[in-house]
Order: structure tokens, then C-alpha cells, then sequence
């Protein structure tokens, strides 16, 4: 959980208009920049390609690092391995003391940055200078890099301005071009006198010992040129197997980093070249590789993270994640930053150092869409929330409101308790902010729904079922927010596939998805409520299990699965589980959608695609269809249709000051379509979006399209009785 | 084939024009000199650092640009391109896919004349031209050796670090001129 510290550092980030501007305008940009450099190539195949050669070196890394320092020092390079960061500093300060080095020119390297490499050379009289323009405006601002590939985007002009004023103890004017003049010039000079240059690389690759750097400005071709001492400071994780193998990085890395179609430069060294030395005799430079550990290792012989070899480090994760563009790099505390940040933090840094920011994770699959890596970045969060979980234990109240909500009896006596309890008090206005399940706080940005009156597992037995040629059986698993608080929704599925054929069973016994356990990093809850529904659906006695809720469909379909990997019995029954159990709107468009039908009456809507249903379900095409035939129904799509809404389970509970702006861009980005509704194909989504309107834009109403259908199918058969 | 290289080359100069280089096509090495000598007259270009090639040795550049009455450096590199205010490299081979210049050197003469000066004007062979990003390094990797240096360069340097302006000309060149030529002179670089 999120400590008090992390959160002051969240609300200073987030009253930084500064920082959220120039975010916000770069994650804009970005995503149509990056779409354009990868028009006319196939980014599925070429990040396939990234993924398959990085896969081979990381589990080929002993046979890589050996062929790599073979071919590198018969080129005449000097190889070392640093097992630490320690070590690292310890050999680049030996040399430089052994070549008498009084100034060091350095090229970009987060691995320098990692270490905090400046520090220890600096501390012993050594001039250090960065040369890559952001890192040096950082540098002079005795600041980290907030971001991988834009250190120092979190500046504006004034500030870069009022820091180069500072450090040249003469005026500089806020205007870019000439910021940048002056950053020229000043370095000319560092790159001229340097008599060591040390430098990170893109790539390593091992059948010829060869370094790849890629830069726009320059930086890492004068740093190859100049000082005769040079010093590549490389991760293990850069290795690729063979020199041809790059292409696939150069054709991912300038695309997806900054939306180029490849960098200004690209620099590839082979062992020691030429170089001028101070007397100005040219010959072979002295030339070091450290190829260093501090931690990798152990993130990728854990096979849960092996993955993590596979990152390029584009950025792109960070570019568009919904809680860095509001929050910036520094709240992450470390060197790397955003969501593939807070893994690295925690193998190179400590897993103590991640605790934090791995809370910032919405879950939303943004970045894992983008990753030319093929990372699973959310699953890999999700993983460390576990473990910490598991190791720590979780907050009292978080702790108890999971432990209730795996108790199905005590969690529904208490919400059927509730739905009476708020009416004295707030005349039917909300209260579920007092139930366990959703703890408290939620922002006072929106409102809440009340608890249903009577839940859908009472209701639908006063559903008379009415199925012409019965097909077969279908078990509907409702969900928290079905059940008992939206059971309206539960009335559209079960009419729809009436329609179908198939009658609608709903087996009392089911609960809770797990879904809060799962994502507070609660294994055990999560455990008990996968076993709990298996056994309550009995998916062996139906021909479907459908769920109206994208997040409960995704448990059913893959947490169960892995939540009980280890019991064969219950694995057979989720696999079954898995197999059978559909979202709503897939299933009804797998069984030919509804009839054409509708009762014509003009409606323009637009859509909200859910995180899970999106991007682990990959449904988005099928809803549109189905509300699109319905008679009446103009469907505008809305930008950023699926950015996600900040409901994010829990999030919007821990983190209501960043689930808050994500809503509004949201509400924001529905204004500007006109329509009359929104319709979502998520419970959580709607109680998100429909309480952000409800205070925001109440004209407009947030229906899920089982009920859509309901309504607009329900009056079709008034008025035709009518006509009659 | 001069019809295949000639679409290489339109391709190649979209692609370069796209990120603000400049693209010209001549005959002749001759040519190649006389439109140098135009460039630089044109952008006020007072003195040059030329790292002779085969295409600048066959066009006499240096007579050439000596005689408009410009200073032409030829050698000691290290001391004057931190001053030149221009610098003339051939280089190995150019990526139509992309608008790359790839020089294959590990002469660190090459990139003194290409990253200090504020104006790099590049010669290539037209018959250099490799169609893509893939083929090039096929190209690199079928060398005897891997060259101890090998840069791509596309268009002048730049960079985006201060509230995402694009910025030209940072530590590199400010602006980048390549001129194709057609005739044969042997001799990549």
C-alpha cells in the first residue's frame, strides 16, 4: 500500500502544472508520431522478431557474454564483467587514475545513471560532463532523468533557462533555439578537453563484439571520436546473438522511443579505432567494455520476469500510461521509471524501493499493446504486488474487506444489510462507499450508485423465461456489481440469449470473482473465491458460462487457471471453466447476435472499451456490431475510446487524486462526441463514468449494452403491440 | 538498373528531405566539385575541411573550391574542424528505405570532417544506394570484418529535449547537404 510519503510526492507531481502540461502534450503527440513512423511496416511481425532474438540471448546469457568478450577482445577491446555497480565504478575509476584522466565526456548511459557513476569519479577530483542535453540539464539541476529517453522532460524553457543562467553565471534567455546554441557551445569545449569518454550502448552484439548506440544529437559520435580513453558501460540485458538480428531493434527502437523512423545517428563500434592522443600522434584508442550485472541476473533466472531481457528500453510503456503522464517519472523514485521502471527498481535496486510505485499500476494493458518487446508489464506488477503481498501481508482493513469478501455469506448478509441501512440515512443516495468491499474515500468528483433494493439473484427468479427451440443452457455469473447493484444488467443478458435459445440458470453459490484480491495482491482470498465459483458454476452442466462483467470474465478465463495450477483436480474443473466461459457481448455475437430489430427511435451513443475486454479479450469489434444493428442506434466513436476510465478496481480507492484527471479526460472526451449515452460493456466502467456524469454532465446516461438492447428491443415490442 | 537506381534515389531524397537534409543528383565527379563550390558560395561558406576520396581526387575539388577563392584544409584534422565552418566526406553506402548515410571507417578523420563542422556535405556513389535497413546490414556483414566504426547518419543533428521542440543542430552538424554522383570513380571511400 501506498506509504504517506509516496502519496505527498504524488499530490506535489500532480500540482505541478508544469510537469502535467508538458506530459500531457507529449503523450498526445506521441501516439500519432509513433502510429506514422510505423505506417507501411508490420509491428507485430518486427516486435515477434525483437522478441524472439532477445528470448534466445536471455536464455542462452552465459554462452552470449562469453562469445561477446571473445570477438570484442579479439578486436583488441578490453572486456570486464561487473558482477555489481561497485564493481563497475571500482574498474572505470582505476583506469581513469592509471590514464591520469582530469576530464570525462559521457554519452548517454541510465546504466551510469543506475550506479550513480558520477558521484564516485566526481568525489575524486575527476571532471564529469554530460553531453546528451537532457541529462546535462539535469545534470546542472542536481536532478535524475524522469524519464528514459527525455530526462529532462519535466522542465519547461524557464527553468532549463534560470539553470544554464546559474551554471554560466550569465543571463540565458528562455527561447529553445538559443538554449540549445549555448548547449553547444558550452559542450564543444567538454568534448575537445575530455581525455576519457564513457558512453552506454543499445545493443551488444555477440557474434561480433560489436556496440550499438543510437542518438539524435550527436553525443555518442564525438564521445567515439574524441578522447582517446573510451569506456562502454553496458547491461547484460543488451545482448543480441547475431549482428544481423539489430535490424529488428533498429526498426522498433526509433519508432516506438520517439516516434522517428530512425535516429539522426546510429553508431556501431568495434573494438578500438583510431584516435587523436593529446601529443597529436593517431593511433588505437584505449578501449574498455563493462558488461554489468547488479541484479539482472536475478530478474531474468526468475521465470516470471525472464521476460524483462526482451525490453528494448523504448519508453513507449511509459509514453502511454495513463498514471506517468500525470505523475511523471520522479514519484518513482529511482532511475527507471513507469511501469517497466518499478520492475528494474526491484531487482536493481531493492524490492522495498518498488513497494510504491508498483501501487501506481492501473492494470490497464496500455503498455503491454505498445511493447515492441512483447513484455507483459501489468502481469509482471501484478506479480510483485503477489509477492509483496504474500510477504508482507497486506493493511488491516484491506486485509479484512478481502477475508469478507471471500466469505460469500458474510459478504452478502452484509450488502443486503446495506441496501436497507442507506435508506434512512441517505434516502436511497449512495452508501456503498461504507461497504468493506469498496473501503472509503472516494473522491468527491463523482457519485455513487446504491445498493440495489432487491439483488439479481432474487430477481431472476421472478423471470419468467420464455425460449422458443431451447438450444441448450447457459449459467450466468453475475458479479459483485450485477448482483447488487446493477441487476438491470443481468435482466439484458438473460433476454438476449432467451432470444437465442437458451435458457439462463444462475447457480446461488457463486461470489466474488477474486478480482480485488487478486489485484491488492491477496493470492490466498483470491484462491478461496476461484475455487468458491468453480465449484458454484459447474461448468461441466452447461453449454456456456457467460459474464456481463470484462474483469470477473478474465478471472474466470485466466486467473482461475493459474490460481489453481497446482491442485490437478481443480485445474482440470477451471480449465473447463475457462474454456466455456464467454463475455457477454462475444458470446451473443458467436451465436449470430440478435435478430435485427430495435425501435428505431434515434439514439446517438458512443462506446467505452473496457480494459479487459479490449486488450486481454480482444473485443471490441463484436459490441459495435450488435448495437450498431439495433434500429435507432448512431454509434460516434469517442478518441481514445479505450484509454481507460480510472475505475481500475481498487485504484480509484487508493489513488482517487490520479483516478479522478483519468476520468476526466474521459468525460472530456465523451463531451466532444454529443451523444446521448455512453455505453460500456463493464459494471465497474459504468459505476465509473456514470458517477464522473452524474456531476459533470447529467443529460448524458452510461447504459451497458445488455441493457441498451433490453431497453431498445422491449419498446420495439410495445410498439409493435401497440400497432397491432 | 539505372531506372531501379534512379527510384532509390527519389526515395532516398523524400526520406531525406522529410528530416530537413538537402538531396541533389549529378553526373559527373566534375559536376560534383562545381556544385559544391555553388553550395558553399550560395551559404556563405568561407573555408572547407575536405577528406579526399575517390569522387573529390577525380573532380579536383580541391583545385576546384581553391580556385572560387575558399580555403580548402586537407589535412591536420584535429585542429582545424572544431573551426572549419564546413566539412566535405564521401561515404560508403546510402539506405533508400530511410535516407541513411552509412559511412563504414574506422579513419577518424571521417567523422572529425562530419560531426564538428556545422555543414556536412556528403558524396556518394549513386551506384551505393541499398534499398533497406535489412540489406544494409547484410551489406556491412558480409565486409571481410565488421569496420571499427560504422555510422548512419540522417540528416543534421537534433534533438527534442526541451519541452519536445524539435531543435536542429545540437553537437552535430546543422545542416547536411549529399550529393549523388553517377559516374563510376571505384574506390567506396
Amino acid at each position: 500500500m501506498a506509504d504517506k510519503q509516496f502519496k505527498k510526492k504524488i499530490s506535489d507531481a500532480l500540482g505541478n502544472d508544469v510537469l502535467r502540461g508538458a506530459l500531457g502534450r507529449f503523450g498526445d503527440a506521441y501516439v500519432i508520431s509513433r502510429e506514422k513512423a510505423y505506417e507501411g511496416y508490420n509491428f507485430k511481425e518486427i516486435s515477434d522478431n525483437i522478441a524472439q532474438v532477445k528470448s534466445y540471448a536471455a536464455s542462452h546469457l552465459d554462452e552470449m557474454i562469453d562469445q561477446f568478450e571473445k570477438e570484442a577482445t579479439k578486436r583488441g577491446a578490453k572486456v570486464f564483467r561487473a558482477a555489481t555497480g561497485e564493481d563497475a565504478k571500482r574498474y572505470i575509476l582505476e583506469l581513469a587514475k592509471r590514464k591520469d584522466v582530469k576530464k570525462v565526456v559521457k554519452s548517454k548511459s541510465m546504466v551510469s545513471e543506475e550506479i550513480l557513476l558520477n558521484k564516485t569519479l566526481m568525489s575524486e577530483g575527476i571532471e564529469v560532463q554530460e553531453s546528451d542535453l537532457g541529462e546535462w540539464i539535469v545534470q546542472l539541476a542536481g536532478q535524475h532523468p524522469s524519464h528514459m529517453v527525455m530526462p529532462a522532460i519535466h522542465m519547461t524553457k524557464e527553468e532549463v533557462a534560470d539553470v544554464f543562467s546559474g551554471h554560466l553565471n550569465r543571463l540565458n534567455q528562455p527561447v529553445i533555439a538559443e538554449l540549445v546554441k549555448t548547449a553547444r557551445t558550452e559542450l564543444r569545449k567538454s568534448f575537445l578537453e575530455a581525455d576519457m569518454g564513457i558512453s552506454g550502448a543499445n545493443m551488444a552484439i555477440a557474434e561480433t563484439g560489436t556496440l550499438m548506440m543510437l542518438t539524435n544529437e550527436g553525443n555518442g559520435r564525438l564521445t567515439s571520436t574524441l578522447p582517446p580513453t573510451h569506456v562502454f558501460l553496458v547491461g547484460i540485458e543488451k545482448l543480441v546473438p547475431k549482428f544481423e538480428d539489430a535490424t529488428h531493434i533498429l526498426q522498433a527502437l526509433p519508432r516506438s522511443a520517439t516516434g522517428q523512423q530512425i535516429t539522426s545517428y546510429v553508431s556501431m563500434v568495434t573494438g578500438p579505432t583510431p584516435a587523436y592522443y593529446s601529443d597529436g600522434t593517431i593511433k588505437d584508442k584505449e578501449f574498455h567494455i563493462i558488461l554489468m550485472d547488479n541484479g539482472r541476473r536475478k530478474m531474468y533466472n526468475d521465470e516470471k520476469f525472464k521476460k524483462t531481457f526482451q525490453c528494448i528500453r523504448c519508453a513507449s510503456c511509459l509514453n502511454v500510461c495513463p498514471a506517468f503522464q500525470l505523475v511523471g517519472g520522479h514519484v518513482y523514485g529511482h532511475i527507471y521509471t513507469g511501469g517497466i521502471g518499478t520492475i528494474l527498481t526491484n531487482f536493481v535496486n531493492s524490492e522495498k524501493d518498488a513497494q510504491n510505485p508498483q501501487n501506481l499500476c492501473l492494470q490497464c494493458g496500455k503498455c503491454s499493446e505498445v511493447c515492441p518487446g512483447k513484455l507483459d508489464i501489468p502481469q509482471m506488477i501484478l506479480e510483485l504486488r503477489n509477492r509483496m503481498g504474500e510477504k508482507e501481508g497486506l493493511p488491516f482493513t484491506q486485509k479484512f474487506a478481502l477475508d469478507v469478501v471471500s466469505n460469500r455469506r458474510l459478504f452478502h448478509s452484509l450488502l443486503r444489510v446495506a441496501s436497507v441501512a442507506q435508506k434512512p440515512f441517505t434516502k436511497g443516495q449512495p452508501v456503498i462507499r461504507h461497504l468493506p468491499m469498496f473501503l472509503s474515500g472516494l473522491t468527491e468528483k463523482k457519485s455513487l450508485p446504491a445498493v440495489a433494493k432487491v439483488p439479481f439473484r432474487d430477481v431472476i427468479k421472478t423471470i419468467k423465461q420464455d425460449v422458443k427451440n431451447p438450444k441448450g443452457k447457459v449459467a450466468l455469473y453475475a458479479g459483485c456489481l450485477i448482483d447488487f447493484v446493477y441487476p438491470k444488467i443481468g435482466e439484458g443478458v438473460i433476454s438476449a440469449f432467451n432470444e437465442k435459445g437458451y435458457e439462463v440458470v444462475f447457480p446461488d453459490g457463486q461470489s466474488c470473482c477474486g478480482a480485488p484480491a487478486t489485484y491488492m495482491g491477496d493470492r490466498n482470498n483470491a484462491r478461496k473465491c476461484a475455487i468458491m465459483n468453480i465449484e458454484a458454476l459447474e461448468a461441466e452442466k452447461v453449454d456456456y458460462v457467460v459474464s456481463a462483467c470484462p474483469t470477473c470474465t478474465h478471472a474466470l478465463k485466466e486467473s482461475f487457471k493459474e490460481l489453481l495450477q497446482d491442485d490437478p483436480a481443480l485445474a482440470a474443473r477451471a480449465e473447463e471453466l475457462s474454456r466455456k466461459s464467454k463475455d457477454f457481448s462475444k458470446l451473443l455475437f458467436d451465436l449470430g447476435g440478435l435478430t435485427p430489430g430495435g425501435d428505431g427511435i434515434p439514439l446517438k451513443i458512443t462506446y467505452h472499451d473496457s480494459c479487459h475486454l479490449k486488450r486481454s479479450m480482444g473485443v471490441y469489434a463484436e459490441q459495435r456490431k450488435i448495437l450498431t444493428d439495433t434500429a435507432g442506434v448512431q454509434l460516434i466513436e469517442m478518441k481514445e475510446s479505450d484509454r481507460c476510465c480510472g475505475f481500475a478496481g481498487s485504484y480509484s480507492i487508493k489513488f482517487p487524486e490520479l483516478s479522478g484527471p483519468i476520468l476526466d479526460r474521459k468525460l472530456a472526451n465523451i463531451d466532444e462526441t454529443g451523444a446521448d449515452v455512453v455505453v460500456v460493456d463493464c459494471p465497474g466502467c459504468l459505476m465509473q463514468i456514470s458517477g464522473g456524469l452524474d456531476k459533470h454532465n447529467p443529460n448524458v446516461k452510461v447504459i451497458h449494452t445488455a441493457e441498451l438492447l433490453l431497453e431498445k428491443r422491449k419498446n420495439a415490442k410495445k410498439n409493435k403491440s401497440k400497432k397491432k | 538498373m539505372r531506372d531501379d537506381q534512379s527510384i532509390l534515389y527519389e526515395r532516398f531524397k523524400t526520406k531525406l528531405e522529410a528530416v530537413s537534409g538537402e538531396c541533389y543528383r549529378v553526373n559527373t565527379s566534375t559536376e560534383a566539385g562545381e556544385l559544391v563550390c555553388k553550395v558553399m558560395i550560395q551559404k556563405g561558406i568561407k573555408n572547407v575541411a575536405l577528406l579526399d576520396a575517390s569522387i573529390s581526387k577525380k573532380g579536383n575539388f580541391s583545385e576546384l573550391i581553391g580556385g572560387k577563392g575558399l580555403t580548402v584544409y586537407t589535412d591536420n584534422f584535429r585542429a582545424v574542424t572544431p573551426d572549419a565552418e564546413a566539412g566535405i566526406t564521401q561515404v560508403n553506402y546510402a539506405i533508400a528505405e530511410l535516407g541513411t548515410l552509412v559511412q563504414a571507417d574506422s579513419d577518424v578523420n571521417q567523422r572529425l570532417c562530419s560531426t564538428l563542422v556545422p555543414i556536412h556535405i556528403a558524396l556518394v556513389s549513386t551506384s551505393s544506394i541499398i534499398p533497406t535497413l535489412k540489406e544494409t546490414m547484410a551489406t556491412l556483414h558480409a565486409l571481410p570484418e565488421i569496420p571499427g566504426f560504422v555510422g548512419f547518419i540522417t540528416g543534421p543533428s537534433r534533438t527534442s529535449d526541451i519541452e519536445r521542440v524539435l531543435t536542429i543542430g545540437v553537437h552535430g552538424p546543422k545542416q547536411l547537404v549529399v550529393i549523388f554522383v553517377d559516374e563510376e570513380v571505384g574506390g567506396a571511400a
